[in-house]
């Protein structure tokens, strides 16, 4: 549905040329919700931006069904672009202008008649719960219901994708959590394809298939949500991970159990999450595993769990209980760096 | 109570007179510079770098022409440009000769304010409509006149006040109006009252356009 290939955009400043997106590759299948993450300054707003040509990129090319935006004349762009909906972090309202207003001035100027303008308004802003508002003014709602309106804005025009720009992250969790349902209630019910970039891991943990992490302008990991909360390669993947879920010890404490075992983290995935593996490697073999921390992740399409666990006995005892989590699907990986 | 209707019946006529030169100026002057300095102000924000129409020699054009009418005071504008306003409306005295000064003086000063007031419209909302496939002249028309129109309205209300002032010193070329009055007959003729009057019903006329202008520009805020 959207393909971004080699895509390179590069600024002038003052202090010479920046790469705020450096040669990034992208694909975004039909109906999937696709989160790019990063720092500020990643490049990931540049990034979004250039998926409509709000952002021309330097190089490479932008392909949304396969028609290369790129090459499109200045009216076949504009009839483009109102396939593709986009919503923003500053909600980019009227605020002289009614919610009513707000979704039906952009319905007349791309020449709808009044009878179709009513109709969708209507529809769109049922769907974002906000028909008891009409008659408001940007001023007078909160910053979700902006948002909101923002949405059924974007949505008025039926589009076949949307794109969201940190849409959450100038709201409060609470907020942000509605916000991320009425996405994934859009993704579900019009099968609307996302794209959205954000900074907040719980973000792409609750509604996103697929994963970009984005740093310095270069991606530096890519895959399916579930295999980068398992298996995070790469340092950032790992340090956003952090932000939601206790991963790691501190590396003083890791180092004195050590002594005495092996301080372990096992991932559990998919079918391994029902089974009580840690109390049957206890009986099985000679260790006595300690659970140090533990959580659960629940992801838009699974569920991960995590314990760090200190398995107390011989070298050799640990090796076997290790193997025997492994064979039962259980990622496992040694912290602090000794190797039993 | 003699005294003031005396007042009233000897200077009435004096004073409606002259009431009605300063609406005429006023009036007439203000729609031709709304007509000019409004596009104006639009141009000098559309065609800046970066912006929907950026077109730096034009932009810097336009800044230039704008700063050097403004450099000049209204009083020597009025003499200045003589040969123009005789060309332009065929005669130097009167309301007539008077108009095109004004309206030379107010519009580029309109046109800044209109420029401030269209700078203040965040560029997220004409980005948002441009992604939505907008045509850019819509976006102008009903993102950015629209979304402006508050603070336009108030520098609509500073720009008529300052025309009203400009319009005194237009007695200068035989216009008339409450400020010449109030030169000719209160200071060259020293009859204070009528200078008291004049000034009263100046203060009277700027107060209330001052607050039309403030009512108009916060019904349309709807903040």
């Amino acid at each position: 549905m959207i393909q971004l290939q080699n895509i390179t955009k590069q600024f002038q400043t003052k202090s010479g040329i920046v790469r705020a997106v450096d040669d990034i590759n992208l694909h975004v299948e039909k109906g999937e919700i696709h989160g790019v993450i990063g720092y500020s300054g990643a490049g990931k707003s540049t990034l979004i931006r250039c998926v409509n040509l709000l952002e021309r990129p330097t190089s490479g090319n932008v392909q949304i069904d396969g028609v290369d935006l790129t090459k499109l004349s200045e009216s076949e762009l504009r009839k483009t672009r109102q396939k593709i909906g986009m919503i923003f972090q500053g909600f980019n309202l009227l605020k002289t202008a009614t919610v009513y207003e707000n979704v039906a001035i952009p319905l007349r100027l791309l020449g709808y008649s009044k009878k179709e303008v009513a109709t969708r308004v209507d529809k769109y802003l049922t769907i974002v719960g906000l028909t008891d508002r009409q008659q408001s003014y940007p001023s007078q709602l909160s910053g979700g219901q902006k948002q909101r309106v923002a949405i059924a804005r974007a949505l008025s025009q039926e589009p076949e994708i949307l794109l969201s720009d940190e849409a959450t992250s100038a709201l409060d969790p609470e907020t942000t959590d509605s916000i991320l349902d009425l996405l994934l209630k859009i993704n579900a019910e019009l099968g609307i394809t996302i794209l959205l970039i954000t900074h907040e891991m719980n973000v792409i943990q609750k509604i996103c298939d697929q994963v970009t992490v984005l740093e310095n302008g270069k991606v530096v990991e890519q895959g399916s949500a579930i295999n980068l909360f398992t298996k995070p390669a790469h340092k950032t993947t790992q340090k956003f991970l952090n932000t939601i879920s206790q991963r790691t010890l501190a590396p003083s404490l890791i180092e004195h159990l050590n002594l005495s075992g092996a301080v372990t983290r096992l991932t559990f995935v998919g079918e391994s999450t029902g089974n009580p593996l840690i109390t049957e490697a206890a009986l099985q073999f000679n260790v006595k595993p300690n659970i140090l921390t533990a959580n659960i992740i629940e992801l838009k399409n699974g569920v991960v769990g995590n314990i760090v666990t200190h398995i107390n006995g011989e070298q050799a005892d640990v090796q076997k209980a290790l193997q025997f989590f492994q064979a039962s699907g259980v990622i496992t990986e040694v912290l602090g760096g000794t190797s039993v | 109570m003699n005294l003031i209707t005396d007042f009233i019946d000897q200077w009435w006529e004096i004073i409606f007179e002259a009431a009605l030169q300063t609406f005429q100026m006023v009036s007439i002057s203000l729609l031709f510079s709304i007509l000019i300095g409004v596009p104006l102000g639009a141009l000098l924000v559309l065609t800046r770098p970066g912006q929907m129409y950026a077109n730096k020699f034009f932009y810097q054009l336009l800044n230039l022409i704008i700063n050097i009418i403004r450099s000049v005071p209204f009083i020597i504008l009025l003499f200045f440009i003589l040969p123009l306003t005789k060309e332009i409306v065929g005669t130097t005295i009167g309301v007539k000769g008077a108009i095109v000064p004004l309206v030379i003086y107010t519009a580029p000063y309109l046109a800044r304010l209109i420029e401030t007031a269209l700078l203040e419209v965040e560029s997220g909302v004409l980005e948002a409509y441009k992604a939505m496939g907008i045509k850019r002249t819509q976006i102008v028309w009903h993102v950015l006149l629209r979304e402006a129109r508050p603070s336009m309205m108030l520098g609509l209300t500073i720009a008529t006040i300052g025309l009203i002032g400009a319009t005194a010193m237009a007695g200068l070329v035989g216009a008339g109006g409450l400020g010449d009055l109030a030169y000719r007959y209160g200071h060259l003729r020293y009859e204070v009252d009528i200078m008291y009057v004049t000034v009263f019903l100046l203060i009277i006329l700027v107060q209330s356009i001052q607050s039309f202008g403030n009512r108009v520009a916060n019904k349309l805020k709807k903040d």
